[in-house]
């Protein structure tokens, strides 16, 4: 048993399930002062084409300071950096309006805008909308045809080398780009995105379509669907996977930008660590039920009705990398878990045909990020465990006797 | 001459070329330029899959893509011998969140799209407000996610019901978000209460008060829309709801449906390529959405409204704003009528068993989506969808145009880009 007990200790002490959240006194006085000389000379500049003052917005809705700040202390907390920079973040979430951001639609399902429409915080529609400076954005602004068109070329060069270009959708590449193709003259959305990325700042990749390929890329991949990623170099690229991207993360990854001139800390596919730095499993909410190897076996079962883990009917929380067993969606209310439905594993590359839903885990054979491929619960030998392996193969087991004990009971 | 009108303040991306004379629009075709492939992703894969793949193929209406792929397999079930009856508790979940989704949809194409668009074609002030659109959508969309997880792209409903089992706090917490969305609509839309609106009898009505809901109203008098945009006067309802009748309507006259009669043809594009395919049923056009479905209904206000303005842009934006506050009541129903201690999913035989096909069909916010699927042991071998804007917004010759585009034909450029809108293009479903 007290292997057992070493072998849980080790997979959720391992550097695999954790981020560095402390970096040390010395980074972050380094940091601050960066950040307050940065913030400092935004304050010196004008906003960008009259955009509205968040400050005054904040008054003309009520909202109050206090509130504000409670905002902003959740959104320090969730970009990982001390509450001493609280009052930093506020600042930054004041100069939003100096930050002029492109929007381009690819192959995509609209849905990453439409999260974003509902993004996080008090008020923040009025943020997102009205104070960010959304130069262009084709289902959101007023301008349509060759107007939005000519606003977009005035866009980019009014702003040349200082816009985030935030990018939904993939990039077909099949049949010479012509799955997709944008604007009068037809350029397809491969050449249209390099054009529009060439003088940006850093380029956002929203949504996993727009990351991996998402949906249209699922095998076969009837368009030649790729990732931004694939497409654009030597740019600073930011990757913010899941279908939909959560806001609370676009939101989090502009205010680093305007906090720090620079890109959030970035995983191995180019993820922001303070979002993608570890898993589903390690917050979610039914932790607890796994933990004490209580699982949902069927549908409707008692297991469900009472809220146990989902990991047997196909969960891919204990895989996949994300944020939102803590932020959640629709400003909280709710996340797949929260309604019996487990994790579907959508900001992990490909988990359209690796992942696949209703497949559990077990029976994917996926490779676990940390190594080893996955058998089906039961089949799980201590010695041939990887990390990950050893809490679920333990958990199992007691499932297993659980159920024993349970049949006893009832008898 | 031809020429080319971009049109992006819609969802996804679409072209129309319009054949100008006279100052006046002759014909006009429409293309879509995007596509993903959905039908051939969805081949060879487990048919569960289905239910997180197929609310991708829309951002707005992922939850009507979601309903209609449990109904398609819950169809090839009967079909292969195992029906599956829900229980009425699985059943009020669905539609309840389906109508949110409907809502979310509407206020939106209200304060993002038409508002912003009939301002810059009139002289009355009427302001655009799009964050009120924002606003009311996300709260419909919070009384989606309390059910359905999260919105866009919910996977809660599964073969047999859902996966979700509310308790009290949940049912409250809907109906607080609900209540919070009636008083806005009351607030800021309409300008009297929930309960007046739905008695309102006449157009005539509208002059009795000053709200968003009467200044579009004047607007579109002014701009004459009332007297332009005429299509088809043929309505088609297809899913089978509480909240609605499924039939085919020829003015207000209602006759029977099946939707095995409907099938779809490529779409006309001389100029470019497009994606889209039109929708028919029984190889004739005939307009979706809101209105056939207010008419469907009976509504004294709408029935009336078409016998002075027939199917006019008039009548096709105000009836989608009077299925808001319909819905809304209807939602209220729902809500007091749950009965929690009943099951939330039956238990169904392994998805293995079926080799049948089925088809699933649902009011989604503008108009039926229908989904058909083939199963070899669980497994997809085809599948197929039909969605409400390829019913309207199809592109055909000028023999036998499409409701839009019978609806732009011999208006001014201007015009026929504002009516375009009043059918609410989607893109990204149509081409999917």
């Amino acid at each position: 048993m007290s292997d057992r007990i070493e072998g849980v200790k080790k997979l959720f002490t391992s550097k695999s399930a954790r981020v560095e959240t402390n970096k040390g006194d010395a980074y972050y006085d380094k940091l601050f002062q960066t950040c307050q000389a940065r913030i400092e000379e935004l304050k010196t500049q004008q906003p960008i084409n009259n955009r509205l003052d968040i400050g005054d917005v904040l008054e003309t809705q009520g909202i109050e300071r206090r509130d504000f700040l409670k905002w902003a202390s959740a959104v320090t907390g969730m970009l990982m950096l001390p509450a001493s920079f609280t009052p930093l973040v506020a600042d930054a979430a004041l100069m939003m309006n100096r930050a002029p951001v492109i929007w381009l639609e690819l192959q995509d399902c609209a849905g990453n805008s439409e999260a974003l429409l509902r993004s996080d915080g008090p008020k923040i529609d009025e943020i997102v909308l009205d104070i960010i400076s959304l130069e262009f954005h084709e289902t959101l602004q007023a301008a349509s045809g060759h107007q939005a068109e000519k606003q977009l070329e005035e866009a980019i060069e009014h702003f040349k080398d200082k816009y985030l270009l935030f990018v939904e959708g993939s990039v077909p590449l099949g049949m010479n780009g012509q799955f997709g193709t944008i604007g009068a003259s037809g350029e397809t959305m491969h050449d249209h995105l390099v054009r529009v990325a060439k003088h940006s700042a850093a380029v956002v990749a929203v949504g996993s379509c727009a990351t991996f390929g998402g949906v249209p890329a699922a095998a076969p991949n009837p368009t030649g669907a790729v990732g931004v990623m694939d497409v654009i170099k030597g740019k600073p690229l930011i990757n913010i996977p899941a279908c939909p991207a959560n806001p609370a993360n676009m939101v989090g990854v502009i205010i680093h930008y305007i906090l720090t001139g620079q890109v959030p800390e970035l995983d191995s596919l180019l993820r922001p660590k303070f979002a993608f730095g570890y898993r589903i499993h390690d917050n979610c909410e039914r932790r607890a039920h796994f933990d004490a190897g209580e699982y949902v076996e069927e549908w409707g079962d008692e297991g469900a009705k009472n809220n146990f883990c989902l990991y047997k009917m196909g969960c891919k929380g204990p895989m996949t990398f994300n944020n939102c067993s803590i932020v959640r969606y629709n400003e909280g209310v709710n996340w797949p878990i929260g309604v019996g439905r487990g994790c579907i594993g959508c900001s992990e590359p490909d988990f359209w045909d690796k992942y696949a839903y209703e497949r559990p885990m077990a029976d994917a054979k996926i490779k676990a990020p940390t190594g080893g491929v996955e058998k089906t619960v039961d089949e799980f030998g201590l010695g041939l465990l990887t990390a990950a392996g050893i809490g679920i193969g333990i958990h199992a087991a007691a499932s297993a006797f659980a159920g024993k004990k349970e049949d006893g009971g009832e008898a | 001459m031809i020429t080319k009108q971009l049109l992006e303040h819609i969802e996804g991306e679409a072209s129309v070329y319009f054949d100008i004379k006279d100052d006046k629009v002759d014909f006009a075709t429409i293309t879509f330029p995007h596509f993903r492939g959905m039908e051939s992703i969805l081949k060879g894969k487990n048919a569960l899959d289905a239910l997180v793949i197929t609310p991708r193929v829309c951002g707005i209406c992922g939850h009507a893509h979601l309903m209609a792929a449990v109904r398609a397999i819950e169809d090839a079930y009967k079909n292969a011998g195992f029906e599956i009856k829900l229980t009425q508790k699985a059943q009020k979940i669905r539609e309840f969140t389906l109508i949110m989704e409907m809502i979310q949809n509407h206020f939106k194409w209200l304060y993002m799209v038409i508002i912003p668009e009939l301002v810059k074609l009139i002289s009355i002030k009427l302001e655009k407000t799009p964050l009120k659109g924002a606003y009311a959508a996300s709260l419909s969309a919070k009384a989606i996610a309390v059910f359905g997880g999260q919105w866009p792209h919910s996977s809660y409903m599964i073969p047999g019901g859902v996966t979700s089992d509310p308790t009290f706090i949940e049912i409250m917490q809907a109906r607080s978000q609900l209540e919070e969305l009636i008083k806005f609509f009351e607030k800021e839309t309409l300008g009297i209460s929930l309960d007046k609106f739905l008695t309102l009898e006449s157009c005539k009505d509208f002059n009795g008060f000053s709200s968003d809901l009467t200044n579009l109203e004047k607007g579109l008098i002014e701009t004459g829309m009332h007297t332009k945009g005429f299509a088809k006067d043929q309505f088609i309802v297809l899913g089978e709801h509480g909240f609605t009748n499924s039939s085919k309507l020829k003015g207000t006259r209602t006759f029977g449906i099946n939707s095995k009669y409907v099938s779809d043809t490529d779409a006309y594009s001389p100029q470019e390529i497009t994606y889209a395919k039109n929708a028919l049923y029984k190889n004739e056009y005939y307009e979706a959405g809101p209105l056939g479905r207010m008419l469907s209904q009976s509504v004294p206000l709408i029935k009336n409204m078409h016998r002075r303005y027939k199917d006019s842009a008039y009548s096709r934006v105000m009836a989608r704003v009077f299925e808001i506050g319909y819905l809304l009541e209807y939602s209220k129903i729902l809500l007091d009528n749950f009965d929690i201690d009943e099951d939330s999913v039956v238990t169904v035989t392994d998805i293995k068993q079926i080799s049948a096909t089925g088809i699933g069909v649902v009011e989604a916010p503008r108009g039926p989506l229908l989904h058909k699927i083939e199963l070899k042991n669980g497994m997809i071998s085809q599948y197929h969808i039909t969605t409400p804007t390829q019913f309207n917004i199809g592109s055909s010759t000028p023999q036998t145009p499409t409701p839009v585009q019978q609806a732009m034909q011999g208006l001014a450029k201007k015009d026929a880009l504002f009516i375009f809108r009043t059918f609410d293009v989607c893109s990204v479903c149509t081409t999917h």
